[in-house]
């Protein structure tokens, strides 16, 4: 249903929500519509930069809502099918791909007052969280008693757990604590229809497919996650890293590729590619060196580490790395949140967006290749860098930007320029067998990608959807499933 | 449109779209909303001051719900480079949403007040404890500011009982007036510094050497506000907060405390910590009685959890959920098993508050203790 602000009927839906809610929690304010109607998607931020003098509408919310827990949550999804009204619910809004953003209006579940932590069990090792606690928060509480997660992202102080489920998120320990998703034990949703259900209590078990994963990365289309049950880890008693120039990303890809089929378990590597290094390394660590940059770190027991160390360091010499030593590594370390604020952030008036992917060691770097090479040839305005960031034992993620500098001033036309780009970029992934995405999820801003990236294997999806959400309420236009 | 300045800007265009200090706003902690976050506040000034849109009245509330504590600033990794500065953009705005006659009501009404009464709660001044004081003249000006004149009398109190103890020769201003500050956050500076006059001749015919003032933002603004507003006194004249005062008198020998045995931290001040980077001072004086037993709550100094002390409004009404922001202070006392939280302001106390396990004292209150 289309509300109208002075249709007594968005009255009679603000008088449900405000008492399911209260009145404090529900917001029909000009301000907060506008706040939510931009999250870290280039493109509603584009629009909202360029308003000046332009008649530039970005779509917006009619009820901010927020809920306490999974019982507010289910009363909302109710009133939200009673009237067929979308709801989009949103954690901290820091999606880079506009998952966040209510494109049909309606209702913004936003889920931060969910924010308690229930149980710490440091038997099991597991803390059980409402899904819109801020990660940092979460961190902070588990490290007083020695304790962390282990998932590390850039975004830690501003997006939420749910966030991160939703949009199976990573951080920079992952490759050897995983991705959030790896840390799900157990989780409570609510469905669309409000049904509150609970995936089994555990997930390694062989009682038919894992409900789990019919949740995780589904962008708040198939349900809302309320609580989680994630795995946690004593705090390292140590944790060193070691920085490398290698001549090239070739030998930099190879280098990592014997870290991890040779076992050595290292909690992080990146690698940067000769152009980032020249640009951001240099910027950022004030290292000005020529080649490709590497960092790599190990965290653990003292003595493990040390041994762990000692044979990286032996394939690094044996690749004929250049070594710039544990402090370089350590500098590296002590800064990596920094590359996400400004100054040292790409911002606007830059276009620009993060082609992440992911691969197999025998495919990433003839990824690499294909999207530099169509970037290059198709947009010469356009600069192409990346960094490979997680790594498995099969493959590894790769991180690629690409940045026009001064990009065309009509909004129209940049965002054709845009989406013109991440088109060609993800078309050229794939076809060397690369995905849409390895951590940020799709969103809105990689939804028409989809169906082209399963082929016909989406009408399974579609038919999930379909039978969680017959009238199409969550989160519409999102992840491929339209309205 | 008024000509907003270029560090302004740059702030405004830094933080517009940028969500990385989001977990360290206290509004924010209080609403979950959006639009009271640091990047919330930005977006909302771009529309008006690049964009060129009207203020609506909800933009305005999201702009008075700021606590100006700064605590973005603290937390911004791009601050050393940038200097992106959301209090002052936000102190900038608010002059001019009253300039162009659209501020709220709730502000409006806190603003007769300090006019009228010189507190912002509308509190009669009869009611103050500056009323029943004589005004003399002394080598020392205590200044306490509205809250404890209107509100804390007993960290007045204790103050008197430490310059007593020590032989001072000191004063109070009778019907002591507001010392601006809150009239300058709130968007008024014409009044604030008309208000700002007043004291200032006041306390220059006093006599005194040194004005000692208990209220950080009133010691913030003699120390950063007078000045610019043509009001500067003579580098003769100190002025000291309490804290530092009675840190110099046990630094030098004159003031001894007792030993004590509670254990015991301090809730670093936003005007006074991060404005002013008071921060050693009142530790001097805590570990002087209890040594080791002072003991630092976790986010302390810079990154110190913010008190509220310029929270005067909350979406149109007067902020009254201050205990949220206590609790969170508290909170960490009690991680550290601390029975004791010190404060440099009287607000700090009462939004940390007396509870059954934890007490908030004024560092006044805890010197005249052990004295
Ligand atoms: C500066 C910066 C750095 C970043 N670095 C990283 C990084 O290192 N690693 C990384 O993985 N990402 C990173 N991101 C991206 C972003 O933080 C993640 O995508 C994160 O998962 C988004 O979480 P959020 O809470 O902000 O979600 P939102 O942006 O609010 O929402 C994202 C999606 O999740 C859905 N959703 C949110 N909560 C729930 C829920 N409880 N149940 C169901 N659906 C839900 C929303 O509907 C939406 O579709 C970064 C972003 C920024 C701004
Ligand atoms: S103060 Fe810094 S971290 Fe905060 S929003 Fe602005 S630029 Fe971002
Ligand atoms: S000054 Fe304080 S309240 Fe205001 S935006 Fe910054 S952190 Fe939030």
């Amino acid at each position: 249903m289309k509300l109208e602000q002075s249709s007594y009927m968005f009255d009679m839906v603000l008088f449900e929500l405000q008492d399911i809610v209260g009145k404090d929690y529900v917001s029909t304010k000009s301000s907060d519509k506008e706040v939510y109607s931009v999250d870290y998607f280039w493109i509603p931020e584009m629009w909202h930069d360029r308003q000046k003098g332009r008649d530039l509408t970005r779509p917006s919310a009619d009820f901010i809502v927020h809920p306490a827990n999974a019982t507010e949550v289910s009363k909302i999804l109710k009133i939200a099918n009673n009237y067929k009204i979308p709801v989009t619910t949103w954690g901290g809004g820091s999606g880079s791909q506009g998952g966040a953003l209510p494109v049909f209006g309606g209702i913004i579940l936003d889920t931060k007052r969910m924010d308690q932590i229930f149980c710490i069990d440091q038997n099991s090792m597991t803390v059980k969280v409402g899904t819109g606690i801020i990660m940092q928060h979460l961190e902070w509480e588990l490290e007083k008693q020695g304790l962390s997660t282990m998932h590390d992202p850039a975004s830690a102080n501003c997006a939420t757990v749910g966030g991160f489920i939703a949009h199976r998120g990573t951080g920079v320990l992952s490759t050897k604590y995983g991705k959030l998703e790896d840390m799900i034990v157990n989780m409570e949703i609510v469905l669309p229809n409000g049904e509150i259900i609970k995936s089994l209590p555990v997930p390694k078990t062989a009682c038919g497919p894992d409900l789990n994963q019919l949740f995780i990365g589904s962008e708040g289309t198939l349900g809302i996650v309320t609580k989680v049950t994630l795995t946690i880890n004593k705090i390292p008693e140590v944790r060193r890293f070691r920085a490398f120039i290698f001549k090239d990303l070739t030998t930099g890809l190879r280098v990592g590729q014997r870290l991890m089929t040779e076992k050595l378990q290292p909690s992080v590597i990146r690698l940067y590619s000769e152009d980032e290094t020249k640009e951001v390394i240099h910027k950022v660590l004030g290292i000005d060196k020529k080649g490709a940059y590497m960092v790599y770190g190990f965290d653990g027991r003292k003595e493990m580490v040390d041994l762990q160390l000692k044979y990286a360091r032996e394939i690094a010499d044996e690749e004929g790395g250049e070594d710039l030593g544990e402090d370089l590594g350590q500098q590296w370390w002590k800064n990596r949140y920094k590359f996400f604020f400004p100054p040292y952030m790409f911002s606007l008036p830059q276009c620009f967006g993060t082609l992440d992917t992911v691969s197999t060691y025998s495919n990433i770097e003839n990824i690499f290749n294909a999207m530099k090479n169509v970037i290059g040839t198709k947009y010469p305005q356009a600069r192409f860098i990346g960094h490979f960031s997680h790594w498995f034992n099969w493959g590894c993620m790769l991180y690629a930007r690409f940045i026009i500098e001064t990009p065309p001033e009509d909004p129209h036309e940049l965002l054709f320029v845009h989406n013109s780009i991440w088109n060609d970029a993800l078309r050229a992934a794939i076809e060397a067998g690369g995905v849409l995405n390895e951590h940020h999820g799709i969103g809105l801003k990689l939804s028409r990608l989809v169906p082209e990236l399963y082929g016909n294997s989406f009408d399974i999806l579609k038919n999930l959807k379909k039978s969680l959400d017959p009238n199409g309420i969550m989160n519409p236009g999102k992840l491929g499933f339209g309205v | 449109m008024t000509s907003i300045s270029k560090n302004n800007l740059d702030t405004i265009k830094a933080c517009r779209y940028c969500p990385m200090c989001r977990q360290s706003c206290p509004s924010e902690f209080i609403s979950y909303k959006e639009s009271d976050t640091p990047r919330g506040r930005a977006m909302l000034l771009q529309s008006v001051y690049i964009a060129g849109k009207e203020y609506d009245k909800s933009t305005v509330e999201a702009i008075y719900n700021c606590f100006v504590c700064g605590s973005c600033k603290s937390w911004c990794s791009g601050f050393e480079i940038g200097a992106y500065n959301i209090p002052e953009l936000i102190k900038f705005a608010r002059k001019d949403i009253v300039r162009k006659g659209q501020t709220l009501e709730v502000v409006e009404s806190i603003k007769s007040s300090l006019l009228e009464s010189d507190n912002p709660y509308q509190i009669v001044k009869s009611a103050s404890f500056s009323q029943i004081i004589e005004e003399k003249k002394a080598d020392v000006l205590y200044f306490m500011g509205s809250e404890i004149n209107f509100r804390n009398p007993e960290i007045a109190r204790a103050a008197i009982k430490i310059f007593n103890h020590l032989n001072i020769s000191y004063t109070l201003l009778k019907n002591e007036p507001e010392s601006g500050k809150i009239l300058d956050l709130l968007g008024y500076p014409d009044e604030a510094i008309i208000k700002a006059g007043q004291i200032y001749s006041r306390i220059i015919n006093s006599g005194c050497k040194k004005v000692v003032v208990s209220d950080p933002l009133a010691y913030d603004a003699f120390k950063n506000d007078y000045p610019g507003w043509g009001f500067k006194f003579d580098s003769k004249m100190k002025i000291l907060h309490m804290s530092e005062y009675l840190a110099e008198l046990v630094k030098s020998g004159s003031l001894e405390l007792a030993k004590t045995t509670e254990k015991i931290t301090l809730a670093d001040s936003e005007f006074l910590g991060r404005f002013n980077a008071v921060f050693e001072a009142p530790r001097e004086i805590i570990k002087s009685s209890a040594g080791d037993n002072f003991v630092e709550m976790r986010w302390n100094r810079e990154k110190l959890l913010s008190t509220g002390e310029a929270a005067f409004t909350f979406n149109d009404r007067l902020f009254t959920q201050g205990d949220k922001l206590g609790e969170k202070i508290r909170i960490q006392a009690h991680d550290i098993d601390c029975t004791i939280i010190i404060t440099l302001s009287a607000t700090a106390k009462n939004n940390i508050g007396d509870h059954a396990d934890i007490k908030a004292v004024d560092i006044a209150e805890f010197v005249a203790e052990l004295i």
